[in-house]
């Protein structure tokens, strides 16, 4: 397991983003049926799903949560040293859509702006990565992540079309000297690549002969097995890394995967159901931008108090992350619904 | 360990069918429940009960319960039936 600590990186604020449009999946049940669309509701515990409209891209979602999370933080664009962005669902295969973030929101030539490819386990990659360009001499980072699974996913496949939904994040992350210290776990075991897969259309197979190549293919059970392995133990070691009990944490932010899943974890850790937030209901599985979506939806936006939080990311590579990390009561923590009107530079 | 009633009775909870139909030499088509929820159902009950972890590939090969009861006791957690 790759550990990381991190000395002075302070999270200024979390801004989120989902689509207008959303999906009642009880309105699914003449396509799928009602057993299985129940089954989906009560054991998956999704009911609603924001969905992006067709030509509105994770870019478009991740760019107005940047915008109102610099709008609140009152940052100017020149102060910004890197714009990261964490997505598997880019504009184009080139250039990086952190580019085109980049030009919208008027950022000087000054700031290095990249994509990482990584899903469900993105935010601690991130928040890790982020970190460590703070520890060398960055000043400012915003740190976006944000996906459209229902954009690859099969139509006829209920398993994830009724689970998956879209949505884009801001994270503003600066140094500061007195920050408490941030603590980092980052895992791969890439001989499950195939369990979360679309197979075709990049550059190992450029015109698969099923269309049906171009969807996601999920094996459910091969996914089940390596989170009730994985997750508990990165979970108990991140602690123990940060020399920290469980009780030291205020929230476990998980990826919000599937409400049986999730609560079999936090049980199997023996974490407190109430430090455990679900969002599920509300907002499906978007993918590892569920995390700091369930940031900005469970923890109040008023605070008195310093916060700690440990989040957690696990899924597609497979990969998996976490992160211990503070929130002071300064922090922004937003959320919006995407509009499609924000002017763009 | 499990006895053969009370793993009957978690395929029963995990598959949503009557216990009264499950018998070792049912087949999955028979059960309706016996899906990729019922698998994760499954999967989660053993995991919690027994610490056993039942893998994707060993429940695709599974073509009846007495598979399930099989691999049970090949793992050592059947408990032998009375008698």
């Amino acid at each position: 397991m790759s550990f990381t600590r991190t000395p002075g990186m302070r999270l200024a604020g979390v801004s989120t983003c989902v689509p207008a449009h959303v999906v009642d999946n009880n309105s699914c049940a003449a396509v799928y049926g009602e057993t299985e669309v129940r089954k989906v509701v009560s054991m998956a515990g999704v009911q609603y799903r924001p969905v992006a409209d067709p030509g509105v891209t994770a870019t478009d979602l991740c760019f107005e949560a940047a915008e109102a999370l610099l709008r609140e933080l009152d940052w100017a664009p020149d102060t910004l040293d890197a714009v990261v962005l964490v997505t598997q669902s880019p504009d184009y295969f080139l250039p990086s859509s952190s580019c085109l973030i980049h030009k919208w929101l008027g950022l000087s030539e000054h700031c290095a702006a990249f994509d990482v490819g990584l899903g469900c386990s993105g935010y601690p990659y991130g928040l890790s990565l982020a970190g460590s360009m703070l520890l060398t001499g960055c000043r400012r980072i915003l740190l976006l992540q944000g996906d459209t699974p229902t954009q690859f996913v099969n139509a006829e496949d209920h398993a994830t079309t009724l689970l998956f939904s879209d949505a884009g994040s801001a994270t503003a992350l600066e140094r500061q000297a007195d920050a408490p210290d941030s603590f980092h776990a980052l895992c791969t075991d890439g001989s499950g690549y195939r369990g979360l897969i679309v197979p075709g259309g990049g550059f190992r197979d450029r015109n698969p002969a099923n269309p049906r190549d171009r969807e996601l293919y999920m094996d459910g059970g091969a996914i089940f097995n390596f989170t009730v392995k994985r997750v508990p133990e990165i979970i108990l070691s991140s602690l123990q890394f940060a020399g920290l009990d469980q009780n030291a944490i205020d929230y476990f932010i998980f990826h919000q995967s599937n409400r049986f899943i999730m609560k079999h974890i936090a049980k199997k850790c023996g974490l407190a159901a109430e430090r455990v937030p679900l969002i599920l209901d509300r907002f499906g599985n978007c993918g590892g931008t569920s995390v700091p979506l369930t940031l900005t939806q469970s923890v109040p936006a008023q605070r008195q108090n310093d916060l700690r939080l440990l989040c957690v990311g696990y899924g597609v590579g497979l990969s998996w992350g976490a992160s211990v990390l503070g929130l002071d009561p300064k922090a922004a923590l937003l959320h919006k619904t995407y509009s499609g009107e924000v002017t763009r530079q | 360990m499990i006895s053969e009633s009370e793993v009957l009775e978690l395929l029963a909870s995990a598959f949503e069918e009557p216990v009264n139909e499950l018998r070792a030499d049912v087949t999955k088509d028979a059960i309706p429940g016996w899906d990729s929820m019922g698998a994760l159902a499954l999967m989660a009950a053993f995991d919690e009960k027994l610490g056993l972890e039942l893998t994707a590939a060993e429940f695709r090969n599974m073509q009846k319960v007495g598979d399930i009861l099989d691999f049970l006791q090949q793992r050592g957690a059947l408990a032998s039936s009375a008698g």
